[in-house]
């Protein structure tokens, strides 16, 4: 089994075609499909709770949570190669975690809650990469994807296990997050404060891939191999990454608990897991838009077509998944989104205007 | 003393279960190099076909002589249909089952409404030996896992088909020259992997009862049972599948259930990282 590259992989010149100045300045020329797709998407989403009935914002709230949630997946899967079957274990943890500083301390601040949301995810996720990442023999994908679903399946375990934790229930009639003295519930308010930190964590995603950091990262996906031997630690480039989707996955987790007012189990388990591999591979993987469309897309249909098709409705995203997987290994976004610009460029934008004047 | 025998039978009849969810994971692992994510549907439909016959009236036995066919079957067809295209790339060969299983376990959990049906066991009632009783089914299950690990084993290396299997894993490329269709080999190889699933699911359908997420429970302890046992060869996966069996029936003796099942995979994955290549090592079928 190879440990390197994810089966979705474009040609190596890619890469150096995006580098080299020449091509960088025809590139800049070229019309971006990306950008504009990136402003429509945040004028729609910003104006959709005016328009939208109280009740569809309240499910378009919990559409973001879960989109910044699918954004922690395709970090990992979609520009580091690492294949996290388990990343519902941080989202799931750290939901718990708030729940259970709400229910046995009080602690509903935002400005308490999310924090410690997100530190519980990145510790968590520093703790999994620590043991399955790191070491003397770099892990294959397949144990890594094994590794984690065990995590998620192992906590989804003992949760429902556990007395402490509410069992199968989960831990019902979690308090509003509270800003100073306004309490948070469901409706426009809460859209916008999940709109805010939505945007807010994709642009600093956004700056983070395309830094040099995000360029290893992104010749880590298509040849492992040799970023190790240009001298890359890719081990600690990993955990590094794996850290950091997991404090976002822990920041969804948090936004969740409170959203929904309750947590359970299936937050930490195989379940949730499944559904943000779906979200990000019918998006499209190794594009951040991608994973937001893709998320939109898969839970505005199962809003749409599950009130009428109940039953079939999870065959049907089974049959929808497998027809990407196999013709548009790129996700849905591969459709208006050339190759090149997928693939993008790297470092700061000066360096390449001076690069391309002559 | 008497404690001692019941649990060495325990632990012996769920260890054949383990071993005969595993086989065919492993066959398909080791001998195509796809880690096929659908397997536990695959087991799940063999349970849910045993279901079928039984629920229409026809004898449970038939049920399971059905149930291999008809997931072989399909197996067959999925792999002509879907699996082929993914064998350039193993990973995405994983999202692609993985789909192909949600697809399966949803059309279960639809057919079956979500509930727990159960389904008698086709030879009921127990042994006793002196003061000890033990459940004849779980006998039974033993001595067919012992039966069709041998019948495997001979078939991969002592059968010309088997010879035509390991050809085409050792060398592709050698094995089309000399005039072996290793696209048909493929194929029934893997409908012999989903084959061997389907029986599995069949046979342990009377203990386990009959429910949609049957599959992903056996999906990850057969997964770390191969790797534990090592992928690439015939003894690997079984190695792998007895010891995995054998702390899963063996821990919740000590300690509570839930706690024992979550430590064996946590040994597990522990035991893999530090050895990657498993328990043994090797490659290919021992004669």
């Amino acid at each position: 089994m190879s440990s390197t590259g994810t089966g979705i992989q474009p040609p190596p010149q890619v890469i150096e075609a995006a580098r080299s100045p020449v091509m960088a300045s025809a590139f800049a020329a070229r019309t971006k499909v990306l950008p504009i797709l990136e402003l429509a998407l945040l004028i729609a989403a910003s104006i959709a709770p005016l328009v939208l009935r109280d009740y569809i914002t309240v499910y378009a709230t919990r559409v973001l949570i879960l989109c910044l949630f699918a954004l922690s997946f395709d970090l990992v899967w979609g520009y580091a190669g690492i294949l996290s079957l388990g990343q519902s274990l941080f989202f799931g943890m750290a939901g718990y975690a708030v729940a259970l500083l709400s229910r046995d301390f009080g602690v509903e601040s935002i400005f308490a809650v999310l924090p410690a949301g997100s530190l519980i995810g990145l510790v968590a996720a520093l703790l999994l990469a620590g043991s399955l990442l790191l070491g003397r023999h770099p892990s294959s994908v397949v144990f890594v994807s094994l590794g984690t679903m065990t995590g998620a399946y192992a906590a989804d375990r003992l949760a429902r296990g556990s007395h402490y934790l509410g069992g199968q229930n989960g831990i019902p009639s979690i308090p509003p997050m509270t800003i100073g003295s306004h309490e948070m519930s469901e409706g426009p308010g809460f859209y916008y404060l999940v709109l805010a930190i939505l945007v807010l964590i994709y642009l600093m995603s956004r700056f983070l891939l395309r830094s040099q950091f995000g360029l290893a990262l992104a010749g880590l996906r298509e040849n492992e191999q040799r970023i190790a031997f240009f001298g890359y630690k890719v081990q600690h480039l990993k955990a590094i990454i794996f850290a950091i989707s997991g404090a976002i996955a822990g920041t969804a987790g948090s936004l969740y608990a409170f959203h929904e007012g309750f947590v359970w189990t299936n937050m930490l388990g195989v379940v949730m897991s499944t559904q943000v591999v779906l979200y990000v591979l019918f998006g499209g993987s190794g594009t951040l838009i991608g994973a937001v469309i893709g998320t939109a897309i898969v839970e505005g249909l199962s809003f749409w077509l599950s009130d009428n098709y109940r039953d079939i409705w999870p065959i049907i995203l089974g049959v929808l998944l497998l027809l990407v997987i196999m013709f548009r290994p790129l996700g849905l976004i591969s459709l208006v989104l050339g190759e090149r610009e997928r693939v993008g460029h790297f470092g700061p934008g000066v360096k390449e205007k001076r690069n391309a004047a002559p | 003393m008497d404690t001692l025998l019941i649990a060495t039978f325990e632990i012996l009849s769920f260890g054949a279960i383990v071993v005969l969810v595993v086989l065919g994971l492993g066959i398909i692992a080791s001998m195509m190099g796809i880690f096929n994510f659908a397997q536990g549907e695959f087991v799940l439909l063999g349970a849910y076909v045993t279901y079928l016959v039984h629920s229409v009236g026809l004898p449970v036995p038939l049920g399971m002589l059905a149930a291999p066919v008809a997931v072989g079957t399909l197996g067959f067809v999925l792999e002509k249909l879907v699996v082929r295209r993914f064998y350039a790339a193993p990973i995405v060969a994983m999202l692609g089952t993985y789909a192909l299983g949600l697809i399966i376990r949803e059309a279960v959990r639809g057919l079956t409404g979500g509930l727990y049906l159960s389904v008698p066991e086709p030879i009921s009632g127990s042994i006793t030996i002196g003061s000890l009783h033990f459940a004849t089914w779980r006998g039974v299950i033993v001595i067919i896992t012992l039966l069709v690990m041998a019948a495997s084993h001979a078939l991969l290396a002592y059968t010309s088909f088997g010879l035509r299997v390991r050809a085409s894993l050792e060398n592709p490329q050698l094995a089309r020259a000399s005039g072996i269709s290793t696209g048909m080999i493929y194929s029934i190889t893997f409908a012999f992997g989903a084959a061997l699933a389907g029986l599995a699911g069949a046979l342990i359908v009377p203990v386990f009862s009959l429910f949609a997420d049957l599959g992903i429970r056996f999906l990850i302890q057969g997964f770390v049972a191969v790797m534990v046992g090592g992928v690439g060869s015939f003894a690997g996966p079984v190695a792998g599948a007895s010891v995995i069996g054998t702390f899963s029936a063996w821990l919740p003796w000590l300690m509570s259930p839930v706690i024992a099942d979550v430590l064996v995979f946590v040994l597990a994955i522990i035991f893999i990282k530090l050895r990657p290549q498993g328990l043994v090592s090797g490659r290919g079928v021992n004669r």
